[in-house]
């Protein structure tokens, strides 16, 4: 279901489903930061606790897994982007497998991962403009020789959309999976087996079918691709302010 | 050529699509997997960053496999 309301000459669609899911995604890590915030003691010589070994972990994987090949300087000024981006993504695309009716995947909704991958694309401009220097920046898209110009844009273009595109699609397409699994299933069953034993085999293997699918298409999926959206978008960044 | 006939194309269009577009990212992340395993078993210290370069190449790999899936999801629902 999407609200539609004109606005002057365009039309405005909002999903409520999406709208929903991400701002409570947002309100939850923004519950998980400040219980976490708590536990930083005031004397650094103290043993961690358990909640503290969490964040440590954390931000040690972000630092040196994901943000592993930039320099020291640009690592301190990405870090909170990179870190904000890899754990609502995550967290979006987890949200796909619990079980409330109506819950969508935000990630499941074009305009949020287009969204994000344009957020990125901007921010290469603004990093590159910041340690190259404005001129240096749009200079870099006439190398190797001016000509080069319509391929560079086409090429930022391009690699904007299949930056959107990719989680979507991978997200979408294990929604879609999971969608139909279960009548497929029961049709098949069905017709193999008759109705008295589909009836008794459906929810055994019902219920296997879309534990598997959950986790190979929610968890394991979902994981990778929040992990390469984060990837990407670092590795974006790095290179335009290089 | 009635609308059943068109109905029957896109969904011979669709598994087409689908099917042709797996086929190159397929052979595109098997290579770079048997490529990592093969760097891996050479450079075990390596592993770590041999695999989150191999995650990349592969979601870079995938690429055209999600284009191929967004084009047959228009075909059948949108078109």
């Amino acid at each position: 279901m999407v609200l539609r309301f004109p606005l002057g000459p365009i039309t405005v669609a909002l999903n409520p489903a999406t709208l929903g899911a991400s701002l409570g995604i947002s309100l939850l890590l923004l519950a998980l930061a400040l219980w976490l915030r708590r536990e930083i003691p005031g004397d650094p010589e103290a043993p961690p606790s358990r909640r503290l070994a969490l964040l440590i972990a954390l931000v040690d994987f972000v630092e040196n897994q994901i943000l592993s090949g930039t320099s020291e300087k640009l690592r301190r000024s990405l870090f909170p982007l990179i870190a904000t981006l890899l754990l609502f993504i995550l967290a979006c695309n987890l949200s796909a497998i619990l079980p409330i009716p109506g819950m969508v995947a935000p990630t499941q909704d074009l305009n949020v991962t287009l969204g994000l991958a344009l957020l990125v694309y901007l921010l290469t401009h603004v990093y590159g403009m910041r340690t190259k220097g404005v001129f240096r920046h749009i200079k870099s898209y006439l190398e190797p020789i001016p000509v080069m110009l319509p391929m560079n844009l086409v090429g930022d273009m391009g690699r904007t959309l299949s930056h959107g595109f990719r989680l979507f699609g991978n997200i979408l397409g294990g929604a879609i999976m999971g969608a139909v699994a279960i009548p497929v299933l029961t049709d098949l069953l069905l017709r193999f087996l008759g109705p008295i034993l589909a009836t008794l085999a459906l929810p055994v293997l019902g219920t296997v079918a879309s534990l598997v699918l959950n986790a190979f298409f929610g968890v394991f999926a979902g994981t990778i691709q929040a992990l390469v959206f984060t990837l990407l978008a670092a590795a974006y960044i790095q290179t335009a302010s290089e | 050529m009635g609308p059943e006939f068109v109905q029957a194309l896109k969904y011979l269009a669709a598994g087409l699509c689908m099917g042709l577009g797996a086929l190159g990212p397929a052979l595109g992340e098997g290579y770079i997997g048997g490529k990592a395993m093969e760097g891996m078993a050479r450079q075990p210290e390596m592993a770590n960053t041999l695999l989150r370069n191999m995650i990349i190449a592969d979601a870079i790999a995938e690429t055209t496999g999600i284009y191929s899936l967004l084009v047959a999801i228009m075909i059948l629902f949108v078109v």
